[in-house]
C-alpha cells in the first residue's frame, strides 16, 4: 500500500511536460520506454509503486491520464518510443478533436460534457490504488484546454476527493515576449481563482524565468520547447524525490508539502534548481558543497519564477523554504550551511511565525549520470510571488476595460448571462495578492478578523 | 573499567561513607574527575619509600607501622604500595580527613558505638595497629586495622575496591589426600621428633679426642642432612608449622667442632624445611604451580641426597674431614638457602598458582648477577610455570580452561550463560562469564592479562558457533626472565583470535548489514516502511493495550514489509512486534531514575496506567548468537528506545498533517470567514514547525553524524571488543543528543508532543463535526451524478455555492459557540510556555556544558529569530529575579509579574494599529 499518486495530463503544454517528466522517471527507475524493468534495476530499492503500477512482474504501467481536445500532442506522444508506456484507456481525447481555441470558457464548458468520460477514467485510476495520496496536475494557465479544462477539473476533483491532496505543475505565461493568444489574461485569471480554491499545492513554472535560464544561464539563443520543458520534468522529478527514493523524512506528499504551507490560500511554491545543465552541455564542474548549493538555490537567477528582483522598501520574505538535496552529502554540513545562511542573512523569513530552511538529503538514481555530485531543488513560499500575480491582474485590467476579445468568451454557456465570473475570479485574485502583502506583515494572523471588520 | 563501573563504584561509596545523596558535590563529579585522570599507578621506589616516610612522620608510632608495613611486604600483600600511596595522600588533604573524620564518628554513633580512646582500640587489637593520630583519619585508622586483619585472607587492593564483590569460591571438589598419607609419620624425608622410641645411650663426648669428636660429629651431620636425628645433634620440634628447625647440639664439643658443625646446621634446617615444603605442596588443593614447584625442588633434593651418598662413602673410606665437608657443601648450601627461602616466602604469603610464579619471578629478577643462583630460580621458575604455561596455551590458542585447581587468571563463571544475552539488560555475559582475577595474575603477565582475558574469550566465541579453533601459531610457551618471547606468542595469537572473531561476525554473520537493517526499522531510515506501517496499523494503534491482537500486528508488518522497498532487505523477517506495558517517558525516567538512585520517585502505580497501542508498541529484532554478542538486551533496548522516541514524533507529526488536510477546505471560504481559523493554522504550523524540525535534527544531524562516524570506525577496527564499544558510543550518542538523557528536558519533549496531539485531536473533532453537513450535502451529490443533466448540474453548482456559503456561516457559529478561539488560545499559550522553556533549557545547558550539537536544535526552531525575543525577555527577566532575590527587596510582584511567557498571536500593542487596505495600495 503506498501511497499512489495520480498524475493528470491537461492540454498541449500539460502533455508536453508530462512526457518529459515520464522520460525522466523512466530513466531514473531503470524503466525502459515499453515500461519494462531493465535487467539491471532490479534491486529493488526504489519505489516504483507510487507513480507506477505493475501490470505484470516486470511490466510498469504510469499512474497517468493524458487528456486533450486536440490530437496533435498526444499523438506525437503515441508516435513516440513512449507509446507502449501508457495504458491506452487513461489516453483521452475529444472525439471533437477542434481544442478549446486558447478559450478558457471554451475548455471549461467542453469539459463539463465530458465530464462522464473523464471522470471514469479518473475512478478506475482511484479505485486501482490502495491509499491514493492525492492527484497531481500538470497544465498551462494560459491556453485554453489546461486552464479551461484543468479548471474544470480541479473543481470536481475537490468535490470528489476532498481528503486527496491535489498538487499542480502550472505553467504561468511568457511575459517578454508577445503571445499569440491574445486572450492570455482572461485565460491565467480564470483558471488562478480555481487554483486558488480547489488546489492545495501548486507550483509555478514561470515560463518568463524558464526561457530566461535557457538563454542566461544555459546559452541556448532560442530554447526549443523539448529543452525548456527538460528543466520543468528535472523540477518535477526532483520534487518527488523523497518519495521514490525513501529516507528518514518527507515520504509522503502531505509531509512535503504541509510545513511548506501554514495557511491554506497561500500555497503557490516557486522552485529554484541547481546546477543547471541540458543534455547538450557539458557541466562545468565546480565546487559543490551543501553550502554553495544551499546558497545558490536562494540567488533570483537561479529562480524558475520571474519576479522582479527585490526592490529596497518592500518586505517581500520566505514564508518557508524546503531544499531536496541529491547526492554524495556529508550530512554535517547541513547544520554547517543553516548556520552560514542565517549569519549572513541570505534569506529573509516571515516575522509571524517560525520559519527555516528544511532540508531533506535524498538519494539520487543510480541509473542517471550527472556530471555533479550534488544537485539540489528548492521548493520556497515566498511572498514575492503575488507579484507574478499583480501583473496578470494589470493585463486583465487592461484588456476588460476595453471588453476586448470578450464575445468569445460570451459565446459560451457560462458566460452566456453575465460576466460575474470575471470579476469574481478578479476579486479572488485580489484577495489573494492581498493576503500575500499581508503576510510580510507581523500581524498576518490577524489578517482575516480585520478584514472581516473591514467589510 | 567502564564509565558506568566508576559511577557505581562511587556512588557505593558514598552510600558506604553515608555522604548523603544531596551532598552538593554529586558522583557525577567525581566519576568524571576520577575518568580524566585515570593513570595507572606506577610503583617506585621512591614513590612508596615517600609515602611510607609521609605516614610514619604523622603516627605516634612509627616504629610500629613500619614493622607492620614490612611484615605486610614480606607477606607479599599485593597493592600494598598503592595503598600506603593513597593514605599518604589523604594525610595531605586536610578536607577529606576531616569529613572523613566525621563521618566515622557519626556512623559508630549510629551503630551504637562509641569512639574509643585511641590507646584502647590498640591495646585491643593482636597487632600493632598502624596509629595515626587521633584528630586524623579515625576512620583510615579503622581501614588499615581492618585491613591488618583482613590480610590473613587473600588481600585484595582493598580501599579500591571495597565494593567489589569478592567470590572467593575455590574449586571445591578437590579430592582429599588419604589418611595414611598423615598417620604414618616416618613416610617424611623430614626428621621426626615427637618419636617415642628412648633416646640410646650416648656416650659423652666430653673427654674423647678431637678427632674422635670430629668423627662422630660428622656421621651425626651427614645422618642430619637427610633428615635424620643423630646422636650428639638432635632436631628440636618445630614452634610452629613454617618455623625454622632448630637443632640441640652436645654442649662437650670442642669449641672448634661445634663452630665448624654451627657453620654446616644451617643446610639441614634448610633441607627440612624444603623437605616439609615438597610434602606439604604436594598435596592436591596446592594446585598444579605448587605441584610442579615442589616437583622441581624434588629434583634437586635427590641430586643432593645422591651428594650425600658420595660423601658418606668418603667418610667411610676415611677420607672425609669437617674441613673438606664444610668446604665441599659450600655451593649445595646456596641452593638450599635459595630452596628454602623460596618455601619459606610461599609458605608466609599462602601463595598459590600466579603468586607463586610472581614470588619465583620476583626471585629470579633479584638474583641477577648471581649467575649460578639466577640459573637455578629461572630453572625453579621455568619447572614451576609449565602447568601454568599448558592452561595458558590451551586457552589461548583453543580457548578452553582447564584449571582444576582454579590457579588460572581467568576464571569462567558457568551461571551466566549466552542464551541470557538475549533477556539480561545487561552486559553480563560479555563482560562476567570470562573474568581476570587479579590477584592470580604472574607479576610477568601482568601487562598482557588483559589480551590473554580477550584472547580466550574471542576463541570461546568461535567454539561456541560449533567451529573448532586451531590456532596456527600453537608453540609452546616457555617462562623467561627476558619477557619478549612469550609476549610475542601471545599477542600473535591475540591477533589471530581477534581476527578469527572479526572475521566470522563481519563476513560470515554480517554484522554491519544487520545493524544497517536495524537502522533501517528501528531508527526509521526506511521512510516508506514506517509510512506504510503506520498507515495500516492506524486503527490498531489507537486501541487500548489489552485489545489489541499481537498477531494481527505482526500480520501487519509482515505485509508492509513485503511492500515497501524494506522487501529487499534479507533480515527482514527477524523483525518483531512487541507490546510493552509502559510508555516510552516513564520508562526513560525509570531508567535515569535507576542512575540517580532517585528510582523510588518513579514507581508507578500500575493499576493507573492506561496504554493505547501507539504508546506501548515498539519493534523487536530476533538476535542470535553469536551476533547477540553485539546487539544484546541492552543494546536492543537502546535501539527501542530511540525507536519509540522517533516513531512517536512522526505519529505527532502525521497527526498534525491530518490536521492540515481537514483544514484544506477552509480556502474555499473568505478570509474573513476563516478568521477563527487563523490562530489555528499558525499554531499548527508553529507545532510542525517543531515537530519536524526535531525529527530533522534527530536524524540527520545526531544519527546520520554519528552512524556515519560509527562506519568510519568499523573500517579500521580490529577486534570485538572495538566493535562493541563503538557500537555502544553510537547509541550513547545518539540517545543523549536526543535528548533522552535528560529528565527535565525530556519532560519538556513530552509535553510539548502531548500538547500537539491533544490539539490536533481537537481540531479534528471540531472540523469533523462541521464537515458531516457539507459530507451529506456531496453524498447526495455524488448518488444523483449519473442522471444530471447540464442544465441540473449547474444548479446544483449554484446550490452549491449558497451552500458553502450557508456552510462558512455555520462554521462561524460552530466556532464561536464552542469558544473554539479560546480554546485554541489556551493551547497556543501552553505549546509555546513549554517551547520556549525548552528553548531556554537547552540554552542553559549549553553554557553548562558547552555541548554544542544541541544547540543545533536551537537553530533549526529558531531559524528566523522569531523565538529569540521571547527567550531574550526569559533571561532578562531571570535577571531581574535573580536580582530582585539578591537584593532582598519588596520588589517581589515586580519580578514576578508577566513570568507566565504567553502566546504570541496575542496582540502586541504597536501592531493593534492596522489601517485596512494599507498595503492593498502598494
Amino acid at each position: 500500500m503506498p501511497r499512489e499518486i495520480i498524475t493528470l495530463q491537461l492540454g498541449q503544454c500539460g502533455n508536453q511536460i508530462g512526457m518529459e517528466f515520464w522520460k525522466q522517471l523512466c530513466a531514473e527507475h531503470g524503466i525502459s520506454p515499453e515500461g519494462i524493468l531493465e535487467d539491471f534495476a532490479t534491486e529493488g530499492l526504489d519505489r516504483k509503486d507510487v507513480f507506477f503500477y505493475q501490470a505484470d512482474d516486470e511490466h510498469y504501467i504510469p499512474r497517468s491520464v493524458l487528456l486533450d481536445l486536440e490530437p496533435r500532442v498526444i499523438n506525437t506522444i503515441m508516435n513516440s518510443p513512449y507509446a507502449n508506456l501508457y495504458n491506452p484507456e487513461n489516453v483521452y481525447l475529444s472525439k471533437h478533436g477542434g481544442g478549446a481555441g486558447n478559450n478558457w470558457a471554451s475548455g471549461y464548458c467542453q469539459a463539463e460534457k465530458l465530464y462522464d468520460d473523464i471522470f471514469d477514467i479518473i475512478d478506475r485510476e482511484a479505485d486501482g490504488s490502495d491509499s491514493l495520496e492525492g492527484f497531481v496536475v500538470c497544465h498551462s494557465i494560459a491556453g485554453g484546454t489546461g486552464s479551461g479544462m484543468g479548471s474544470y477539473i480541479l473543481e470536481r476533483l475537490n468535490d470528489r476527493f476532498p481528503k486527496k491532496l491535489i498538487q499542480t505543475y502550472s505553467v504561468f505565461p511568457n511575459v517578454d515576449e508577445i503571445s499569440d493568444v491574445v486572450v492570455q489574461p482572461y485565460n491565467s485569471l480564470l483558471t488562478l481563482k480555481r487554483l486558488t480554491q480547489n488546489a492545495d499545492c501548486v507550483v509555478v513554472l514561470d515560463n518568463t524565468a524558464l526561457n530566461r535560464i535557457a538563454a542566461d544561464r544555459l546559452h541556448i539563443d532560442t530554447p526549443t520547447f523539448a529543452q525548456v520543458n527538460q528543466l520543468v520534468s528535472t523540477v518535477m522529478a526532483t520534487s518527488t524525490t523523497t518519495l521514490r527514493y525513501p529516507g528518514y523524512m518527507n515520504n509522503d506528499l502531505i509531509g512535503l508539502i504541509a510545513s511548506l504551507i501554514p495557511t491554506p490560500r497561500l500555497h503557490f511554491l516557486m522552485t529554484g534548481y541547481t546546477p543547471l545543465t541540458t543534455d547538450s552541455q557539458v557541466a562545468n564542474v565546480r565546487k559543490t558543497t551543501v553550502l554553495d548549493v544551499m546558497r545558490r538555490l536562494l540567488q533570483p537567477k537561479n529562480m524558475m519564477v520571474s519576479t522582479p528582483v527585490q526592490r529596497q522598501g518592500n518586505n517581500h520574505c520566505y514564508i518557508s523554504i524546503l531544499n531536496i538535496i541529491q547526492g554524495e552529502v556529508d550530512p554535517t554540513q547541513v547544520h554547517k550551511s543553516l548556520q552560514r545562511i542565517r549569519e549572513r542573512k541570505l534569506a529573509q523569513f516571515i516575522p509571524w511565525g517560525p520559519a527555516s530552511i528544511q532540508v531533506a538529503l535524498s538519494r539520487k538514481s543510480p541509473y542517471v549520470q550527472t556530471a555533479h555530485r550534488v544537485s539540489g531543488l528548492m521548493l520556497a513560499n515566498h511572498t514575492n510571488i503575488s507579484q507574478l500575480f499583480d501583473r496578470i491582474l494589470n493585463q486583465y485590467d487592461k484588456l476588460i476595460k476595453r471588453k476586448a476579445f470578450i464575445e468569445q468568451f460570451m459565446k459560451e454557456p457560462i458566460f452566456k448571462d453575465s460576466l460575474e465570473e470575471f470579476d469574481n475570479s478578479r476579486e479572488s485574485l485580489q484577495s489573494l495578492i492581498d493576503e500575500y502583502n499581508a503576510a510580510t506583515k507581523p500581524d498576518y494572523l490577524t489578517w482575516g478578523i480585520q478584514q472581516a471588520g473591514a467589510l | 573499567m567502564s564509565e558506568f563501573k566508576i559511577h557505581h563504584h562511587i556512588s557505593e561509596l558514598m552510600t558506604l561513607l553515608g555522604v548523603k545523596s544531596s551532598h552538593p558535590i554529586g558522583p557525577e563529579l567525581y566519576a568524571e574527575k576520577l575518568l580524566k585522570c585515570r593513570t595507572p599507578y606506577i610503583t617506585t621506589q621512591m614513590s612508596s619509600s615517600n609515602a611510607k616516610w609521609q605516614i610514619a612522620k604523622s603516627t605516634e608510632t612509627p616504629i610500629e607501622f613500619s614493622t607492620l608495613y614490612d611484615e605486610l611486604k614480606g607477606k607479599n600483600v599485593r597493592d600494598l604500595d598503592p595503598l600506603v600511596f593513597l593514605l599518604s595522600k589523604l594525610h595531605e588533604e586536610e578536607e577529606t580527613k576531616q569529613f572523613l573524620a566525621t563521618n566515622a564518628l557519626e556512623k559508630l554513633e549510629k551503630t551504637g558505638m562509641t569512639s574509643l580512646p585511641h590507646s584502647k582500640v590498640t591495646s585491643q587489637l593482636p597487632a600493632p595497629g598502624t596509629k595515626m593520630t587521633e584528630e586524623e583519619l579515625s576512620e583510615i585508622k579503622d581501614i588499615l586495622l581492618k585491613q591488618a586483619v583482613v590480610v590473613e585472607t587473600p588481600p585484595a587492593d582493598f580501599l579500591v575496591k571495597v565494593v567489589r564483590e569478592k567470590p572467593l569460591t575455590r574449586n571445591t571438589n578437590i579430592p582429599q589426600q588419604p589418611d595414611w598419607v598423615f598417620k604414618r609419620p616416618y613416610l617424611t624425608l623430614d626428621f621426626v621428633t615427637d618419636s617415642d622410641f628412648p633416646q640410646e645411650n650416648v656416650e659423652s663426648l666430653k673427654n674423647k679426642s678431637p678427632f674422635y669428636q670430629e668423627h662422630a660429629v660428622l656421621e651425626d651431620l651427614l645422618l642430619c642432612m637427610r633428615g635424620i636425628e643423630g646422636k650428639y645433634i638432635l632436631p628440636r620440634p618445630l614452634k610452629e608449622t613454617y618455623a625454622v628447625r632448630e637443632f640441640l647440639i652436645d654442649q662437650s664439643m670442642d669449641v672448634s667442632v661445634k663452630e665448624l658443625v654451627n657453620g654446616i646446621l644451617p643446610l639441614c634446617s634448610n633441607y627440612s624445611t624444603v623437605v616439609l615444603f615438597i610434602k606439604e605442596k604436594s598435596a592436591f588443593e596446592y594446585g598444579l604451580v605448587n605441584h610442579a614447584l615442589s616437583h622441581a625442588m624434588e629434583t634437586l633434593i635427590r641430586d643432593y641426597l645422591v651428594m650425600v651418598a658420595q660423601l658418606e662413602r668418603e667418610m667411610k673410606l676415611g677420607n672425609l674431614t669437617l674441613q673438606k665437608l664444610r668446604f665441599y657443601l659450600q655451593p649445595t648450601m646456596r641452593v638450599l638457602e635459595i630452596l628454602a627461602s623460596v618455601a619459606n616466602s610461599i609458605n608466609r604469603g599462602k601463595c598459590i598458582g600466579g603468586a607463586v610464579l610472581s614470588l619465583l619471578h620476583e626471585k629470579t629478577a633479584s638474583m641477577i648477577g648471581d649467575r649460578k643462583s639466577s640459573e637455578l630460580c629461572l630453572y625453579l621458575t621455568q619447572s614451576a610455570c609449565v602447568p601454568y604455561m599448558e592452561i595458558l596455551e590451551k586457552w589461548i590458542y583453543r580457548g578452553i580452561i582447564t584449571d582444576p585447581y582454579s590457579e588460572f587468571l581467568v576464571e569462567e563463571n558457568e551461571t551466566i550463560n549466552k542464551e541470557k544475552l538475549q533477556e539480561d539488560y545487561n552486559d553480563a555475559y560479555w563482560e562476567k562469564h570470562y573474568t581476570v582475577f587479579q590477584e592470580r595474575i604472574p607479576v610477568f603477565l601482568e601487562q598482557v592479562a588483559d589480551k590473554i582475558l580477550n584472547t580466550g574469550k574471542y576463541l570461546n566465541v568461535v567454539r561456541q558457533c560449533g567451529r573448532d579453533v586451531n590456532c596456527p601459531f600453537a608453540e609452546e610457551l616457555v617462562y623467561t626472565v627476558k619477557e619478549r618471547r612469550y609476549y610475542d606468542q601471545i599477542e600473535r595469537a591475540y591477533s589471530y583470535a581477534s581476527q578469527l572473531l572479526l572475521t566470522l561476525l563481519m563476513e560470515e554473520k554480517q554484522l554491519l548489514a544487520r545493524l544497517k537493517s536495524i537502522k533501517h526499522y528501528f531508527l526509521l531510515d526506511k521512510g516508506d516502511f514506517i509510512v506504510q506501517f503506520m498507515d495500516m496499523t492506524e486503527i490498531e494503534m489507537r486501541q487500548h493495550i489489552d485489545d489489541i491482537l499481537p498477531s494481527r500486528l505482526e500480520s501487519l508488518l509482515e505485509l508492509a514489509l513485503r511492500t515497501s522497498t524494506a522487501n529487499v532487505d534479507p533480515f527482514k523477517d527477524d523483525l518483531r512486534v512487541e507490546l510493552l506495558p509502559f510508555d516510552l517517558t516513564s520508562h526513560l525516567l525509570q531508567i535515569i531514575a535507576i542512575d540517580s538512585k532517585r528510582e523510588k520517585d518513579y514507581k508507578k502505580d500500575p493499576t493507573d496506567i492506561r496504554l493505547s497501542g501507539l504508546e506501548s508498541f515498539s519493534f523487536d529484532y530476533v538476535v542470535k548468537w553469536p551476533l547477540s554478542l553485539v546487539l544484546s538486551r541492552k543494546a536492543l533496548t537502546r535501539y527501542q528506545i530511540l525507536f519509540r522516541h522517533l516513531f512517536y514524533c512522526k505519529h505527532v507529526e502525521r497527526q498534525l498533517c491530518n490536521v492540515w488536510i481537514g483544514n484544506k477546505q477552509m480556502k474555499l471560504y473568505s478570509p474573513a470567514s476563516s478568521r477563527f481559523y487563523t490562530a489555528a493554522f499558525a499554531l499548527r504550523q508553529r507545532m510542525l514547525n517543531f515537530v519536524q524540525n526535531f525529527e530533522y535534527y534527530m536524524m540527520f544531524e545526531v544519527i546520520e553524524p554519528n552512524w556515519h562516524t560509527f562506519q568510519q570506525n568499523m573500517a579500521k577496527v580490529t577486534n570485538v571488543d572495538d566493535v562493541l564499544a563503538y557500537h555502544t558510543d553510537f547509541q550513547e550518542s545518539c540517545l543523549e543528543e536526543c535528548m533522552l538523557t535528560s529528565t527535565e528536558l525530556l519532560r519538556i519533549v513530552h509535553k510539548l508532543l502531548v500538547v500537539c496531539i491533544t490539539f490536533s485531536n481537537y481540531v479534528q473533532r471540531v472540523s469533523q463535526t462541521t464537515m458531516v453537513e457539507s459530507e451529506v450535502e456531496r453524498l447526495r451529490d455524488s448518488t444523483l451524478q449519473y442522471t444530471k443533466t447540464n442544465r441540473q448540474r449547474k444548479e446544483e453548482q449554484q446550490k452549491k455555492k449558497t451552500a458553502i456559503k450557508v456552510l462558512a456561516e455555520h462554521v462561524d457559529q460552530v466556532l464561536a459557540d464552542e469558544n473554539f478561539e479560546q480554546t485554541i488560545q489556551t493551547f497556543d499559550s501552553n505549546f509555546s510556555q513549554y517551547l520556549v522553556k525548552l528553548l531556554d533549557k537547552i540554552m542553559d545547558e549549553n553554557t553548562k556544558t558547552y555541548e554544542h550539537k544541541l544547540f543545533n536544535i536551537l537553530y533549526r526552531l529558531d531559524f528566523n529569530g522569531f523565538y529569540t525575543e521571547k527567550l531574550a525577555a526569559l533571561s532578562a527577566e531571570r535577571a531581574l529575579k535573580e536580582h530582585s532575590m539578591r537584593a532582598e527587596s519588596s520588589s517581589h510582584g515586580l519580578a514576578l509579574s508577566g513570568s507566565q511567557p504567553t502566546s504570541f498571536t496575542s496582540q502586541r500593542p504597536e501592531t493593534a494599529t492596522y489601517v485596512p487596505g494599507q498595503y492593498r495600495d502598494k
